[in-house]
Parts: structure tokens; C-alpha cells; sequence
């Protein structure tokens, strides 16, 4: 465990921070035990540092009075949704508070005739989309984390996720954002009139304040949904089918891609049915109506064919589509099968520049004793590039001179380091690459005017 | 400890999908509550970051070990070895409240003493003010005024049914655990399962050396308890030559087929291959040899979670009720009860608030009575029932299945 080393003088802040949080929010929202500690100093990157002391916020009203103390006392503060953030944005890097927001999880309202909902940033992902799902509603952005993730992890990390190319990411769904300051004052964006703070906010990583209130846009819910999978003896004609489906003015609601890495990972599973000639496989869910899918469908078939595509399968009942997602979805874990560390980059490129990067990460590989799998959302860009490696000396040095080089790769390329996993402090040293100095400035002063002490989430997003 | 729950924590990759599937997660939201938050916990006191704090024992007992995390774990981490570890620590460095190390170390392998314990518990009963529908309140928590728990049984199971009932040409020959709650509360299950069985040519034996399981000495940390009725089990099966071993207990199914893996290592195996549920058995053996009248009663069924979570049991009781009831699934069939040993006890509002999903589930299905394949389960979702004075009886599929063949008009013993 990372010890977060503290002066007598900080011991003090915090010792007298607790105490006026016990009175103001109430004992049995913060916990301070070492052992409630350690269930709130780490995330889905496996990083560990301990908090000082853990809030659990109820409503607006407590949070308003934590961010008030924390400020007062300049105690470092992290929001919190499940914990299963990629790139460590809920890690207490400089110890300080947990702010856990699982509790504020009420589905406020949905307003079928208006397409909105409004809900607490605890609310599950999956479970706001089963909610508009009573009402023929659709909440799209779809991470893979959705059945345990947070709506308010969601937007702080602009999630994005397999239905991306069609719908969007999340920040095309927030229409208005209640906001608690590290002042303690509550504002409200989300007007026409003005500067888009929604949008600022969105994708802010709890830099900027904690939200309260998420209100996002739905749409009508597809009638149907049929998948498709398709195999390929090479990459590249699996990416020249993609583009041709896309050519053909369709847009699948998913569009994924596997290459050969990851589909030796795959092998065994179910649902999948691969030969040793099999390079690469397009996994595709087409929605809509009847007749569109029926329109649409055929095209897609026939773009597949056009680029050597074999074995092109059509899902019949909803246990082959099952299996089929059920595979995709098995990825991450049985990617271990390969090695037993991995370190996931969520590149993202301009869906022309997709062949070129994969044969820039190919030439940087090389040789080396070290294994890439590459899959993810071809039709907007955005690959998952993994890079796989042991526990033999030098592999994860080798691992991290890797990721640099792709890094530089894909800004040269015009793409963009994190297509949805947000930055944290994982990919933190990789944003001057893409942003520039003056830019980067600028995110700086809208930091430091929204939050002048630097308490919240300090050590993400910006290095210096 | 043994060293394998070591390297078992690293497996976590802190992913958090066990989120979605904790039933105790569900009421609190709190990490502490969650398999990852013990894993840590648990990796904590690995590398010596921490000690056995009475904070600690609370987060670990907080565990329902339903073992729904580990169906869905993407990194495959065998959580049982973990919070199996965490208990036996708690146990071990904390000690066991002297009430139950006493039961767990010197009435448990005693099957007198237990016998007498519960006599004495059961005349006591009759002078308790206060019975409703047969349920009475619970001993400990009578108090708090709050819990209904059934009557204890006059005879025990294994005493009622100490004569096994010779069949001509048996088709098998099984014998069947009991488990305490049957032997002690529901002797009607063993009953039941006897008939059924009979009914089918399957001649049944209640060998009489059997133990409890040893879930509750484990679930306390007290392995050596567990190691030493696993052991007094294994010798009184054994020496029955039995073609197989059935329960009417999901928790002890799980327990004398799975644990006893653990506590008697390999040399188990076979016998463990032999092991089934009751419904198991009945649909894997006899599905075709029965004929049955299906009741003129909405039978709905509860999944417990050591049948379902731990060994994928859904169909075969339901299978069973659709041949003897009107059968209707209920939404949330395998939310988790509430119900289940120290967990009821130390978190007891939690387990009202399982409970009350659980009945609310149960009462939209408009079912007249809920099955389901544990007498614990039964216990507690009577008890929700009987706080509630409604009309839904709960009940063993086995019993159902029973009522169905008489019904049906099938001879004893063909």
C-alpha cells in the first residue's frame, strides 16, 4: 500500500476536518476505520492509496456541507460512484476524502412526453436504462461496466461503449446538470442561453465539483435488434468491410472488432466459431424495424462478402445473439489467458487512419517478447489496444515504452489518446502530447477559477 | 490459514463487477459490504496493513456467502477460499463466543446431547405465549419481539424414520442427509421425501450416525469443528453401500457435496459424485416414473441460493412443480431471502429488507403457496409471512410433489 506520507500540520486539518464532518453530516455517514479506509482507496485500475476519511452523502444538502469543509480545511476530495473507473479517478492520490455518491441513487422522474429523465449520479447505468425501458424509452451510451457503473461516473468520465458510432457517448445524452461547487454553492446548467457549462462539466473528472442531479435525454427504444458476425483471413479486409458498410449509409448500432490476438484469447468459448484461418471477426447489431433491418441487412451481408468475408452468420434465435455478445464481452478477462498483466489504452482514431495506426502499432511490437491485442468500436475509431505482458523483468518497462510510442502514433495521426476511459492520473502524462500549450492553459485556469485550493480530485488530468 | 487465499486475492482485478449481483450490496451500497471490498480487506491483513479488529469481524460477517460473485467474476477469483480464510481468521484470532464454540465443539458431534438441548428447548416452548400459524418467536431475539420461527418437532426425523422401509425390487437404493432444521423443526420434509422416493421403487436409508453438516461452525470460522462432523458423516455414509446421498437442504447439498472437498480432500470425490438435491435426483432418475395430479394450487418457486448460485439449480425443481401444481415463475426468483445463520442474526435488519423484496415478489406472482428446496429459506420466508398474517403458505417442493402423487393415485411402493 501506498502510504500517503503527512505533516503534523496536515494531520491537524484533517483531524479537525473529521470532527466538524461528524457534527455537520452526521456520524453514520462518515467513516474513518482503517478497515472502511481500505474499501474506498482503489478503483478498477488496481491502484491503492488510502483516504483519510469516508463521506456518504444523502443529498445535495451534505454534499453541499463536505465540499464547504473540505474547502475550509483544504482537504483533497474525490468523488466516487462504483469504483470501477479505468484510468484511477476515484484513487485518493494525496489522501483527503472519499466522497461515495452510491447512496444518492433515486430515480428523481421520467417524463415520457418530454424524452428526460432526471436522476442522483448514484443511480446504476443499466438500471436507469431498465427504468425507460417500461416507458418504450432508450438511454444509449452502453459501457461495458453499465450493469454496475454510475450515471455520475458516467458523465464525469464522458463513458462512451459499443453503440457509440450510432448514438453517441454520454456526453451527447446530458441535457442539464445540478453542480455542487467546492464552495458549497449549487448551480444549475443546462439553459440554451450562454456558455455550455453542461458541457464542461461533462467529461471533467471531478476536477471542477460533484454532481447532484443528472438529467439526460432519451429516445424512442428500437423495435428490434439482429446481430451479425463475420469472419475474415486478415485485418485489414475485416476494416475495408466496415467502412463499406458504413459507405453503404448504414450505421450499425455496433460495429465491433476483434483481430487475431484476441481471438486466439477467445478460442473455446461459445458462440464463437473459429478456425485457425480466422484473423479477424466483425461483430455487428443492426436496430430498428422490421422493414429496416430486413432493408439494411442484406447490404451489410453482401459489404462483408465484397471484402472476403466468410462464415457471414446471421443470429436467428436470442440465445445465438447471446452467445455471440457473451464472447465479446469475455474479452477483458479471458485476455489474461495470453498473459497476466495488461495495460488497456482506449485510443481513438479518425475511422480512415484505423489500418494505418494498427500497422504503426504492429512496426512498434516488432519482435519484442511482448503481446498486443487490439479490438474495439471500429466504426467511430475508437480502439482498445492491449498490451499484454508478464511478470519477467524489463516486460512491464518494455510494456510502458510501448504504450508511449503508440501514444505518440496516434496524436500524430490525429486521434486522440483516451477515446472513454477519461485521463485520471493512468494517462495524465500523455495530454500535452494532444493538447497544446495554450489549450492546456486554459483547462488550467478554468481549474483553478472553479476550484482556486485545488481540492478536488487534485493529481488527474494535469501533471503540472 | 492455508496460503492459497493469498494468492487467490491478487486474482482480483478490483473490476467491481461483483457489485451487480451482492444482495447484501443491494440494501447498503457500501464497499465494505461487497466481495471486493473483503478481497481487499483481506489483502490488507496479507500484507500485514492491518490486524482483527471487531470492525473487521462486523465487514466479514456481513457476508451472506451466497457465492453469487463467483458466477460472474470476469477474473474467475474463488471467493469461498477467501472469505473461508477471513472467517477461520476472525475465529482463530478473535476466538468464538463461547455459546456457540460450545455447541459447535461439544453438542454437534454429540448427537445425544443436541437431541436432549433441543428437548428441553421444545418443552420449554410450549409455555411461550404468543404462537401464530405454528411459528413461534426466536429464542434469542424473542425479545425484540420481532421473529417467528416454527415449532420444534416433538421426534426427530431421524428417530420417526430410524426404520428403513424394505421395497421388493428397488431401483436404488439412496440414503438421505437430513440436515438439523429437518431432523429438528420440519420432520414432515424427511417424511415427504421418503414417500416420494418409496413411491418411485427408490428405497431409502436415514443412516443414523449423521451429523450436522457443519455449515454453522464454518460460517462461525470454527473449521476444526466442521473438519470433525465432515469426518463422523464421511465414516456413516460410507459404510451404507449407498448408489446415492440426497438432501432436501440446499445449504447442506452444498455443503457434504462441495466443502467436504475441501475439509476431506480428494478422497471424498467419489462420494461426492453420488451427492444430490432432492429435485436433482428425482429428474435425473425417476423423471419418467411418476405419475402425478397436479394440484388445483398457484405454486411458485423460490431459488435459494446454494442451489442455484453455487450449483446452477433452477430447472429440476421447477420441473417437478410444473408436473404437480399450477406452476407460476414470480419476477426476482433468485433474490436472496435474507435467511441463513449468523448473517440473520448479527445484520437483522438486512435481512428484513431481503425479506420484504423477497415477499413482495412472492405476492405479485399471486401464487397461493412458494416452494422452494431449503428448509432455511422456508424458516425465513414463513417468518416474513407470519409478521405479515397473510394467506401464502410456504412449503418444500418435495411436499407438493408428495401431495401431487397421492393426488395422482401412485401406490406406496408400486
Amino acid at each position: 500500500m501506498k502510504l500517503f506520507t503527512k505533516n503534523k500540520k496536515e494531520v491537524n486539518k484533517h483531524q479537525k476536518a473529521l470532527n466538524e464532518l461528524i457534527r455537520v453530516v452526521g456520524k453514520e455517514r462518515v467513516l474513518s476505520s482503517v478497515e472502511d479506509r481500505i474499501c474506498y482507496s482503489y478503483d478498477g485500475t488496481k491502484q491503492k492509496v488510502l483516504p483519510d476519511i469516508v463521506v456518504r452523502p444523502g443529498d445535495t444538502t451534505d454534499v453541499s456541507n463536505t465540499l464547504k469543509i473540505a474547502n475550509q480545511y483544504e482537504v483533497p476530495i474525490y468523488a466516487r460512484g462504483a469504483g470501477s473507473g479505468l484510468t484511477g479517478g476515484a484513487v485518493p492520490l494525496k489522501g483527503g476524502i472519499v466522497f461515495d455518491l452510491k447512496n444518492m441513487n433515486r430515480i428523481i422522474e421520467i417524463c415520457p412526453e418530454d424524452f428526460v429523465a432526471t436522476v442522483e449520479p448514484g443511480v446504476v447505468t443499466k438500471q436507469l436504462q431498465d427504468e425507460v425501458a417500461k416507458f418504450d424509452l432508450f438511454y444509449p451510451p452502453d459501457p461495458s461496466s453499465a450493469a454496475f457503473s454510475t450515471i455520475g461516473g458516467n458523465v464525469a468520465e464522458c463513458a462512451g461503449g459499443i453503440t457509440g458510432l450510432k448514438y453517441g457517448v454520454t456526453r451527447d445524452y446530458i441535457l442539464a446538470l445540478e453542480i455542487v461547487l467546492p464552495d458549497g454553492s449549487v448551480i444549475n446548467t443546462g439553459g440554451k442561453t450562454g456558455y455550455d457549462l453542461t458541457r464542461l462539466f461533462t467529461g471533467s473528472e471531478g476536477t471542477l465539483g460533484i454532481f447532484t442531479k443528472i438529467t439526460v435525454k432519451l429516445i424512442p427504444k428500437p423495435e428490434k435488434i439482429r446481430t451479425l458476425a463475420a469472419h475474415f483471413r486478415n485485418k485489414d479486409d475485416a476494416i475495408d468491410a466496415a467502412d463499406r458498410i458504413i459507405d453503404n449509409n448504414i450505421l450499425p448500432r455496433t460495429l465491433e472488432f476483434l483481430d487475431q490476438m484476441t481471438i486466439n484469447a477467445l478460442r473455446g468459448h461459445t458462440g464463437t466459431d473459429m478456425g485457425e484461418d480466422v484473423k479477424a471477426l466483425l461483430l455487428i447489431d443492426l436496430d430498428g424495424t422490421e422493414e429496416s433491418i430486413n432493408y439494411e441487412m442484406p447490404v451489410v451481408e453482401n459489404a462483408c462478402k465484397e471484402c472476403n468475408g466468410f462464415r457471414i452468420k446471421v443470429a436467428e434465435t436470442a440465445q445465438e445473439r447471446e452467445a455471440i455478445w457473451a464472447a465479446r464481452r469475455s474479452i477483458s478477462p479471458a485476455l489474461y489467458n495470453i498473459a497476466s498483466h495488461k495495460i488497456n489504452e482506449d485510443i481513438c482514431v479518425p475511422r480512415s487512419k484505423i489500418k494505418e495506426i494498427l500497422q504503426r502499432v504492429d512496426r512498434i511490437k516488432e519482435d519484442q517478447p511482448i503481446y498486443i491485442a487490439n479490438f474495439g468500436h471500429i466504426g467511430d475509431g475508437n480502439i482498445h489496444v492491449n498490451i499484454m505482458y508478464n511478470d519477467d523483468p524489463g516486460q512491464e518497462e518494455l510494456a510502458e515504452i510501448i504504450v508511449n510510442k503508440v501514444m505518440k502514433e496516434v496524436v500524430a495521426l490525429g486521434g486522440s489518446i483516451s477515446g472513454e476511459h477519461g485521463i485520471g492520473n493512468k494517462k495524465s502524462q500523455f495530454m500535452e502530447l494532444e493538447i497544446p500549450p495554450h489549450e492546456y492553459d486554459i483547462m488550467k485556469r478554468f481549474k483553478s477559477y472553479f476550484d482556486p485550493k485545488g481540492i478536488m480530485n487534485p493529481g488527474k488530468m494535469f501533471i503540472r | 490459514m492455508s496460503t492459497d487465499w493469498k494468492e487467490e486475492v491478487s486474482k482480483c482485478s478490483k473490476c467491481g463487477k461483483c457489485q451487480t449481483v451482492c444482495p447484501v450490496f443491494l440494501e447498503t451500497g457500501d464497499e465494505s459490504s461487497v466481495s471486493r471490498g473483503k478481497i481487499s480487506l483481506a489483502e490488507a491483513l496479507r500484507d500485514k496493513e492491518i490486524v482483527y479488529t471487531d470492525k473487521l469481524r462486523d465487514h466479514v460477517y456481513s457476508c451472506k456467502k451466497c457465492m453469487r460473485c463467483r458466477t460472474v467474476c470476469p477474473s474467475d477469483v474463488d471467493y469461498e477460499v477467501i472469505i473461508s480464510a477471513l472467517l477461520r481468521g476472525v475465529a482463530d484470532e478473535m476466538g468464538i463466543p463461547l455459546l456457540p464454540k460450545i455447541i459447535f465443539r461439544y453438542i454437534l458431534p454429540r448427537r445425544i446431547l443436541f437431541d436432549l438441548m433441543l428437548k428441553v428447548g421444545s418443552k420449554i416452548q410450549r409455555f411461550m405465549p404468543g404462537k401464530r400459524r405454528g411459528q413461534m418467536r426466536h429464542l434469542p431475539l424473542m425479545f425484540m419481539g420481532k421473529r417467528w420461527i416454527p415449532t420444534l418437532a416433538k421426534k426427530t426425523a431421524l428417530k420417526r424414520l430410524r426404520t428403513t422401509r424394505k421395497l421388493k425390487n428397488p431401483k436404488m437404493r439412496v440414503g438421505l442427509f437430513t440436515g438439523c432444521l429437518i431432523n429438528y423443526i420440519y420432520v414432515d420434509i424427511a417424511e415427504a421425501v421418503v414417500d416420494v422416493l418409496n413411491r418411485m421403487n427408490i428405497e431409502v436409508v436415514i443412516p443414523q450416525g449423521q451429523l450436522c453438516c457443519g455449515t454453522p461452525s464454518s460460517t462461525m470460522g470454527d473449521h476444526k469443528s466442521s473438519k470433525k462432523l465432515a469426518d463422523v458423516n464421511k465414516q456413516v455414509f460410507e459404510s451404507h453401500n449407498l448408489d446415492a446421498i440426497v438432501s432436501a437442504c440446499a445449504t447442506c447439498t452444498k455443503s457434504i457435496k462441495l466443502d467436504y472437498l475441501r475439509t476431506l480432500g480428494p478422497s471424498w470425490q467419489k462420494m461426492s459424485d453420488k451427492i444430490y438435491d432432492i429435485s436433482e435426483f428425482i429428474e435425473k432418475y425417476c423423471s419418467d416414473d411418476y405419475k402425478t395430479k397436479p394440484l388445483d394450487e398457484k405454486v411458485t418457486y423460490h431459488d435459494p441460493c446454494h442451489l442455484m448460485w453455487v450449483r446452477g439449480i433452477t430447472d429440476q425443481p421447477r420441473n417437478v412443480l410444473k408436473k404437480s401444481s399450477d406452476f407460476v415463475d414470480m419476477d426476482m426468483a433468485g433474490s436472496c431471502c435474507g435467511g441463513g445463520g449468523i448473517f440473520t442474526i448479527i445484520h437483522y435488519d438486512l435481512t428484513l429488507k431481503m425479506l420484504e423484496r423477497k415477499v413482495n415478489s412472492i405476492e405479485r406472482s399471486g401464487a397461493d403457496t412458494v416452494a422452494t428446496n431449503c428448509p432455511g429459506c422456508i424458516m425465513q420466508i414463513a417468518d416474513g409471512f407470519a409478521g405479515k398474517d397473510s394467506k401464502i403458505k410456504t412449503t418444500h417442493s418435495i411436499q407438493i410433489l408428495q401431495k401431487a402423487m397421492i393426488n395422482g393415485g401412485v401406490d406406496k411402493g408400486k
